[in-house]
């Protein structure tokens, strides 16, 4: 067995009986006595200016309690303008973040933005009141995509920008040094990739209840978010309220994949309303509302070059990412676009020189955000369909290019000429997994077999070096209550499991059963300081935080456990939840001093935890796919998939497979189908599940997963997150793994998503070029 | 969704009445388009006339003629009954591939064929089963009752009361669903018939289509090769982002062949 997992048994997670049985608490399970319901009256057309908003009829429709536009916002001062942040370009330009009003002011720059909110009694009052809402719109001229956005006589979106509709440019690595590489390199290869918009679609619709009370002058929002304390900083910020004003309560989150964590315009004007009319104001948002209007993810323009000598050897790599903002910048899109493709730039190879260009850009279209993964897959899947394409047109073994490349384990940690340090891992050994349990000797034959059955076959490898977790303080308490033991964290789940690890982790520190051990989130006057879910952080930061409590604990224990047995506390060692004397026979144990000191309004042994990751730990994988395509239909089958990675120390096994599970669902569903459409004007085209797709049961496919686990010197657990991991190495992995069949055929380049129309329609093409009648 | 008269008729004459006699009466039977219309507000009738309460509308009888399937008659209904199964395997196949389970316990065979989606199945299905649909005015040939996009020959206050399938000698449906929605991007049913061969088609274009080149193919050689050079002229095939009009061209042999094949 891997000495780097927990042997556990699996006896399901514990939240997921209430989860699963409909007695989960969600968003709109929250009612407040006296609320009324919003609406929202929403752009309908992607670039206008507003001449002018006549609400009047709509107010005075029956039911109404209220229309309200801009002017609410500004009177109360809610529209604070966003800080630019400290982002800085080599030039020292800053990233650009344009004022934002959250109910839309003189102009509307993305279908579906919010303009006005109507608050009615019932909620088909407000809708009904919304259709007598008049907007006069003067349109102006649409920039729909970041082609368009970045010509030379493109429309700029926002005064102030940087020309091309760039909210920001930047450099990473040598550029003199690449530049003088790719002139004299032997080999060179490139590719420009288009990792597509995306809808993350929780389950959950987006939904708020949002309240105020006069006397305090404080406001509480209940709404599915991804950490309570983040979300509270940032309405403290945009409603210009001391943050000690303002609550953000927990519930059960059906979903949040990185979306859930922006704090929305919905958000503030339901705030705001709610002040104005003292009443609770609702709002629920339905699934076109979700999949138009919850920032989008991905939506990026890659282009890579790789240059090589005649052995194979990486000498360089060139990068540009052009990433489609949408119309305004989101609270978390910026920074990883930024930071993602230089720290991520080398993948898991030794290539000494490193240059890069970001280009943030404008479109008119909804703002993007952080999606599954967060930028890390769109990095991976450039990387590796770069190295994928340098093999095939230079004639290299994909699988032994990426060998002789590789950083060699005794290398770690490793600095990449970008700065980043990878903190352990052993790329070459998961290589070794992948292709000593995915027969690549039979593959022609499995090729040979599927081509007799009319199908192209493809085989798909894909390596990945990715951070999870980022430097931040995480406080969590460890209470010894009447009923049990209590863990209180700021960050909270949804979906992730946080209610069964945690425990766990606390448990097999201080030997105790994890079923006595509850996990409690997010209380909204917590004090506690800590982040959001996100970014694979959570086992590294919270668990560090809880073990770092519980050390506490184990110190108070021995001072208790030396009262009880008299004897020094220095002579007192703790193993497996026991207390013992180090020369004597004489023991106590950690449940028996619980016990005897129970009863007080807190408890001796109860602590604070604080931890702060100091760097980011890297997780990493190999992992190789196999795919069929049906020429008659274009229908892409994923026949077989074995993912190897390295998570470092892993907690609970279950767990971990089922991250990886759901984020390479959510791969697939993004390499076969997912897309956001706009048409020319900025239309979408895809706003309801009649034309969106998502992955679907039928979409899933045999899998293994297997591990090489080298613990993270970089925490006290070793663990290294998980959560981004099936995404990251699933949409380079599949895609490629597709274009290897389609190389077949002869085509060179597709874009994602793989739909039985397009692949079908470009089999077709390729075949009549190849076979001129 | 919008206020609107609920009325539940005892009789189809009641219901006629009312639907004629409303501002804007919209019948409703499994309601798997119409509710998730009203729910969006994309349509606004002033009256609902639920034929949820007739009595005699709903189950399959066997004919000299065929099967009759009632017009209230669920999709599951269809998928299970063993007259169906043993008569018309082709129909079962059909009304279990419709939409989910749900759609399937809710959703009616009149309602299907009144709303006329062009992607639909059951309208491919009648088409190329060559059934006649009974109404409360008169009997109309499946090809002459769809007349457009979302178009049927049905005049105001007409109601279907059940549709009649000749038995055919062997019948099968195969359809490709699209990959977001589940609809057909294209339905094929292929029926060998004592007449000759018949091949409806459904979601290629605006409204099912008997596909006489196919039939007239398959009349010759009934095998999947019988259709492997016949090209359909797509110039009139509805054209997307899910589908261009050449991949339903295609789709239209290659679920044909596959339907073929399994007779």
């Amino acid at each position: 067995m891997d000495q780097q997992t927990k042997s556990r048994a699996f006896t399901g997670r514990r939240e997921d009986s209430r989860l699963v049985t409909g007695r989960g608490a969600y968003t709109s399970d929250q009612n407040l006595a006296g609320q009324v319901h919003a609406v929202f009256v929403r752009a309908d057309r992607a670039h206008a200016t507003i001449r002018s908003i006549d609400t009047e009829e709509a107010a005075a429709a029956p039911g109404v309690v209220g229309a309200f536009t801009h002017e609410l916002l500004d009177e109360l001062g809610f529209n604070q303008p966003q800080a630019s942040g400290p982002m800085k370009n080599g030039e020292g330009e800053p990233l650009f973040a344009p004022a934002r009003a959250w109910l839309a002011k003189d102009r509307v720059r993305y279908v579906g933005e919010a303009v006005v909110l109507v608050a009615a009694e019932t909620p088909e009052q407000a809708a009904d009141a919304a259709e007598l809402v008049f907007i006069d719109y003067e349109d102006l001229p649409v920039v729909a995509d970041v082609r368009q956005a970045t010509a030379p006589d493109a429309v700029q979106i926002h005064e102030g920008a940087y020309a091309g509709n760039l909210a920001f440019r930047s450099e990473y690595g040598d550029r003199a040094a690449a530049e003088a590489v790719f002139a004299s390199a032997p080999l060179t290869a490139k590719v420009t990739l288009n990792s597509q918009r995306l809808a993350a679609n929780p389950m959950e619709p987006r939904a708020c209840v949002a309240a105020y009370d006069a006397e305090s002058g404080s406001y509480d929002l209940w709404s599915p978010n991804q950490g309570v304390v983040t979300m509270r900083g940032t309405i403290a910020a945009r409603t210009g309220r001391p943050a000690d004003k303002v609550r953000v309560h927990p519930r059960d989150v059906g979903g949040a994949f990185g979306v859930r964590g922006e704090t929305y315009p919905e958000y503030i004007a339901c705030l705001a309303a709610a002040r104005a009319l003292n009443r609770p104001v609702k709002w629920t948002g339905s699934r076109s509302e979700t999949i138009i209007t919850d920032y989008h993810g991905r939506g990026v323009l890659l282009t890579g070059e790789l240059a090589l000598n005649r052995e194979g050897d990486f000498l360089a790599i060139r990068i540009e990412w052009l990433a489609d903002m949408g119309a305004y910048l989101s609270g978390h899109g910026p920074q990883m676009r930024i930071g993602a493709p230089g720290g991520m730039a080398v993948n898991s190879y030794r290539t000494p020189v490193v240059h890069g260009v970001n280009k943030l850009c404008f479109t008119n279209a909804t703002p993007t955000t952080v999606y599954r993964g967060a930028a890390r897959p769109d990095a991976s899947y450039l990387c590796e369909s770069l190295v994928d394409h340098a093999a095939r047109i230079h004639g290299f073994d994909p699988a032994q290019l990426r060998r002789r490349n590789m950083i060699p384990k005794e290398a770690f940690p490793y600095t990449t000429p970008t700065g980043s340090t990878y903190c352990s891992g052993d790329p070459e050994g998961l290589l070794d997994l992948v292709l000593a349990n995915s027969d690549p000797a039979g593959f022609a034959a499995r090729r040979r077999a599927s081509e007799a059955r009319g199908k192209l076959r493809g085989r798909g490898l894909a390596a990945f070096f990715e951070p999870a977790g980022f430097p931040m303080v995480e406080q969590t308490t460890i209470q010894f209550k009447a009923d049990g033991v209590v863990l209180n964290s700021v960050s909270g789940p949804s979906g992730q499991g946080h209610e069964t690890v945690l425990p766990e982790v606390v448990a097999d520190q201080l030997g105790l059963d994890p079923a006595d051990i509850a996990f409690k989130f997010g209380l909204p006057d917590t004090e506690l300081k800590g982040g959001p879910t996100g970014g694979s952080r959570t086992l590294v930061a919270v668990g560090g935080s809880l073990r770092n409590a519980g050390e506490q604990v184990i110190e108070k224990g021995k001072a208790l456990a030396a009262d009880a047995l008299g004897v020094p506390a220095e002579d007192i060692d703790f193993d497996e939840g026991l207390f013992r004397h180090r020369s004597g026979n004489a023991s106590i144990t950690l449940r028996e001093l619980i016990k005897r000191h129970a009863g007080g309004e807190a408890h001796p042994l109860d602590s604070l935890g604080a931890y702060s990751p100091p760097q980011a730990a890297w997780p990493s994988g190999v992992h190789v796919a196999e795919v069929e395509i049906d020429v008659e239909t274009g229908v892409l089958q994923v026949v077989s998939y074995l993912g190897a990675d390295d998570f470092g120390y892993i907690y609970n096994p279950a767990i971990v497979e089922g991250q990886v599970q759901g984020g390479l669902m959510q791969a697939v569903g993004q390499v076969i189908g997912e897309e956001i459409v706009y048409d020319g004007g900025g239309q979408i085209l895809t706003g309801s599940f009649m034309d969106y797709f998502m992955p679907k049961a039928e979409d899933t496919f045999p899998l293994q997963l297997l591990h090489h686990n080298t613990p993270s010197p970089t925490n006290p657990l070793g663990a290294k997150g998980v959560g981004e991991a099936g995404a990251t190495g699933g949409v380079p992995t599949l895609a490629n793994a597709v274009m290897d069949a389609l190389s077949t055929v002869g085509i060179g380049h597709l874009d994602m998503p793989y739909t039985p129309n397009r692949l079908w329609n470009a089999i077709r093409e390729a075949k009549a070029v190849r076979a001129p009648a | 969704m919008y206020a609107f008269t609920y009325r539940r008729p005892g009789s189809i004459e009641e219901a006629s009445q009312l639907v004629t006699e409303a501002e804007d009466g919209k019948l409703l039977a499994g309601g798997m388009t119409l509710i998730p219309s009203l729910k969006q507000r994309l349509a606004q009738p002033s009256d609902l006339v639920d034929l949820g309460r007739i009595p005699g509308l709903a189950g399959v009888t066997e004919e000299t003629a065929g099967l009759r399937v009632g017009a209230m008659t669920r999709h599951v209904e269809v998928a299970t009954n063993p007259l169906v199964r043993q008569h018309i395997s082709g129909l079962a196949e059909l009304a279990g591939i419709i939409g989910d389970p749900q759609v399937r316990n809710r959703g009616t065979i009149g309602g299907s064929i009144s709303n006329a989606d062009p992607a639909a199945d059951y309208p491919g299905g009648l088409v190329g089963l060559g059934a006649v649909v009974r109404t409360n005015r008169r009997e109309i040939e499946a090809e002459d009752f769809f007349t457009g996009f979302f178009e049927t020959a049905l005049e105001t206050g007409e109601i279907v009361l059940s549709v009649l399938f000749p038995k055919p000698l062997k019948s099968a449906y195969e359809k490709f669903r699209n990959p977001a929605s589940g609809y057909a991007v294209v339905g094929s049913m292929v029926a060998v018939t004592d007449g000759g061969v018949r091949v409806g088609i459904t979601g290629a274009a605006g409204f099912a289509f008997r596909w006489a080149e196919a039939e007239a193919a398959l009349g010759a050689e009934f095998s999947p090769g019988a259709l492997a050079e016949l090209d359909y002229d797509d110039s009139e095939l509805n054209d997307d982002m899910h589908a261009s009009a050449a991949y339903r061209a295609n789709l239209m042999r290659v679920m044909t062949q596959r339907a073929v094949a399994r007779l």
